[in-house]
């Protein structure tokens, strides 16, 4: 996957609806279902079981930069635009971005105390161009990272959520730093509301993509 | 402050609450005194961390009874969420217009906003049976601090936890990501969700008071007496001999499988009115099976109790239990944590 070179300001590479994101080749990654018997909590493995979860299959994936900024863009298609709980029942429709700080970190267990991994999570009833930033060291360990450097914005646009996440290429403390004409490690995640997908109930790329950073 | 996390197991102690439902007048300022005090911000509105509902009755959230939850031979048993419309929302009142507007003559305190069709306290009075042997009791319910609790037991994040100290159950809000499997798993449908800051809430059995000795504010508002709240193992006191001794107080729905805190005198009720009009002693105007349905086959014999320990004192002769029951003394009824909240200064 690669992170293309563009002199754009940040806040054109912020915008989902940026016409030129037209002209930047897109990759569909594979989503699967997260594995249930993975699921941290008794309750869910027993409640969820049998319960049809991750229901998004394929996501767009565009990537670019501008020499200070890196800016990736998901898109997936979703009938239902769940903004927020709806009648009580649902959840907000939601999306993420995992790196790992460290080698090859466990994907599927988000991580381990001795090779974290980093989080954005966008979530569709966060202030619009709000993203959380998040560290985890396995599953249900998830915690805010110690500083939050990343914007998200959103639209939903004919039965598809389109998400742009933004932040600059370097960074300092506990976080990914990306360099130009590197390798960097990344996964997606997405969580479709109206089925109650939150937590660690979504859809996962299975394993670590290779973004590379023109 | 929350002192020490324990997520599962047994605890040191444990504190529970005993509601007489012989005395239990309806009168709803447990509920009132705990949402001024702990609901009184925005998106806590329709939370009632203390209701009381008539029964037979649907309950709040509606028909909760049917929404899963718990255990079953200690197996989680899935549950689900109950909808806004189940909760039936916070209402909002014309205050402004009534108290404020100059129309206190012209118009009267009303609902204002979308039509509810549900409320905490919906089917008020309602109850069931036919005249003359119509019947309905009170039912108070708040978070139950179960022994085992499902919603500490459903955070895949540990979120919650209870207290070693004294049993309760609390949620680290900053652990708290909004996810409700705590209420997904919760069989009494006792957790709350906080809309505007995406994290769950329940009763706290006023913690920050029972750390200074004071009894939660639900139990000490009671007008009735109708409420002793203290330790389990504290076995001289009026809660481990109504609980343990007695055996007079039961759990709602044992059946749930969470070991509930939260503990009930059955109604004994009066007795039905056969068609001569005449009482027929035999015969409870509230169904047995209703009661079983409600706090399981133990009831029998607590109600059996409680029949012989009136007729005693009814006949002229000492009861030990009737005196608990009565309540002579108001602040016997938690002690040691009778203390008064006033004399305190809170932080």
């Amino acid at each position: 996957m690669k992170v293309v070179k563009l002199r754009l300001a940040n806040s054109t590479l912020l915008d989902p609806a940026a016409a030129q994101w037209k002209k930047i080749a897109a990759e569909q990654v594979t989503l699967g279902a997260t594995p249930l018997h993975k699921q941290p909590s008794r309750y869910v493995r027993t409640a969820w079981a049998g319960k049809p979860v991750g229901s998004v299959r394929s996501l767009k994936v565009q990537a670019a930069h501008n020499g200070k900024n890196i800016a990736i863009r998901l898109e997936w298609p979703d009938d239902s635009k769940d903004l927020d709980h709806g009648d009580g029942t649902i959840f907000p429709d939601a999306a993420g971005v995992l790196f790992p700080l460290k080698g090859e970190a466990a994907l599927e267990s988000m991580g381990s105390p001795e090779a974290p991994v980093n989080a954005w999570f966008w979530r569709a009833n966060l202030p619009e161009g709000e993203a959380q930033e998040l560290i985890a060291k396995g599953a249900g360990t998830l915690e805010p990272a110690p500083k939050t450097q990343t914007e998200a914005r959103s639209r939903w646009y004919r039965g598809r959520w389109q998400v742009v996440f933004s932040r600059p290429l370097s960074v300092r403390g506990d976080a990914v730093r990306f360099s130009v004409r590197k390798a960097a490690k990344v996964a997606f995640a997405v969580w479709e509301g109206a089925n109650q997908e939150r937590a660690g109930l979504k859809s996962f790329s299975k394993g670590w993509q290779e973004l590379s950073i023109q | 402050m929350a002192k020490t996390k324990q997520k599962k197991g047994s605890t040191d102690r444990q504190v529970a609450m005993v509601f007489d439902l012989n005395k239990c007048i309806g009168c709803q300022t447990c509920s009132v005194a705990c949402k001024t005090l702990w609901t009184n911000e925005d998106s806590t509105d329709y939370q009632w961390w203390c209701t009381v509902n008539t029964q037979p009755g649907q309950g709040h959230p509606r028909d909760y009874e049917t929404m899963g939850g718990g255990y079953r031979d200690g197996v989680p048993q899935p549950g689900r969420l109950a909808k806004r419309s189940e909760w039936g929302g916070g209402w909002d009142f014309n205050y402004d217009e009534v108290f404020y507007g100059g129309k206190g003559r012209s118009t009267f305190l009303q609902h204002v906003g979308e039509e509810p069709e549900w409320g905490p306290n919906w089917d008020e009075d309602q109850g069931a049976g036919e005249y003359p042997n119509a019947y309905y009791f009170y039912l108070p319910r708040l978070c139950n601090h179960c022994t085992k609790p499902a919603c500490v037991d459903a955070c895949p994040r540990d979120a919650m936890y209870k207290r070693s100290e004294d049993g309760i159950v609390l949620r680290d809000e900053t652990r708290c990501r909004g996810y409700q499997f705590c209420a997904e798993a919760c069989p009494y449908e006792k957790i709350y969700f906080n809309f505007m800051r995406n994290v769950s809430q329940q009763c706290i059995m006023c913690f920050p008071r029972v750390e200074q000795n004071v009894a939660p504010a639900c139990a000490r508002q009671c007008p009735g007496r109708a409420v002793w709240f203290g330790m389990l193992d504290d076995h001289e006191g009026p809660v481990a001999q109504l609980v343990n001794k007695w055996k007079v107080a039961l759990p709602l729905h044992p059946e749930y499988g969470t070991e509930a805190n939260i503990f009930y005198i059955p109604p004994v009720g009066p007795a039905r009115l056969s068609e001569d009009l005449s009482f027929d002693e035999e015969t409870p105007r509230i169904p047995r099976e209703y009661l079983e349905g409600l706090f399981g086959p133990k009831v029998n014999a607590a109600l059996d109790t409680l029949t012989t320990e009136m007729a005693k004192t009814k006949n002229g002769r000492k009861s030990k239990l009737m005196d608990t029951l009565v309540a002579y003394w108001w602040k016997d009824m938690f002690k040691p944590y009778d203390r008064d909240p006033a004399e305190i200064k809170w932080k």
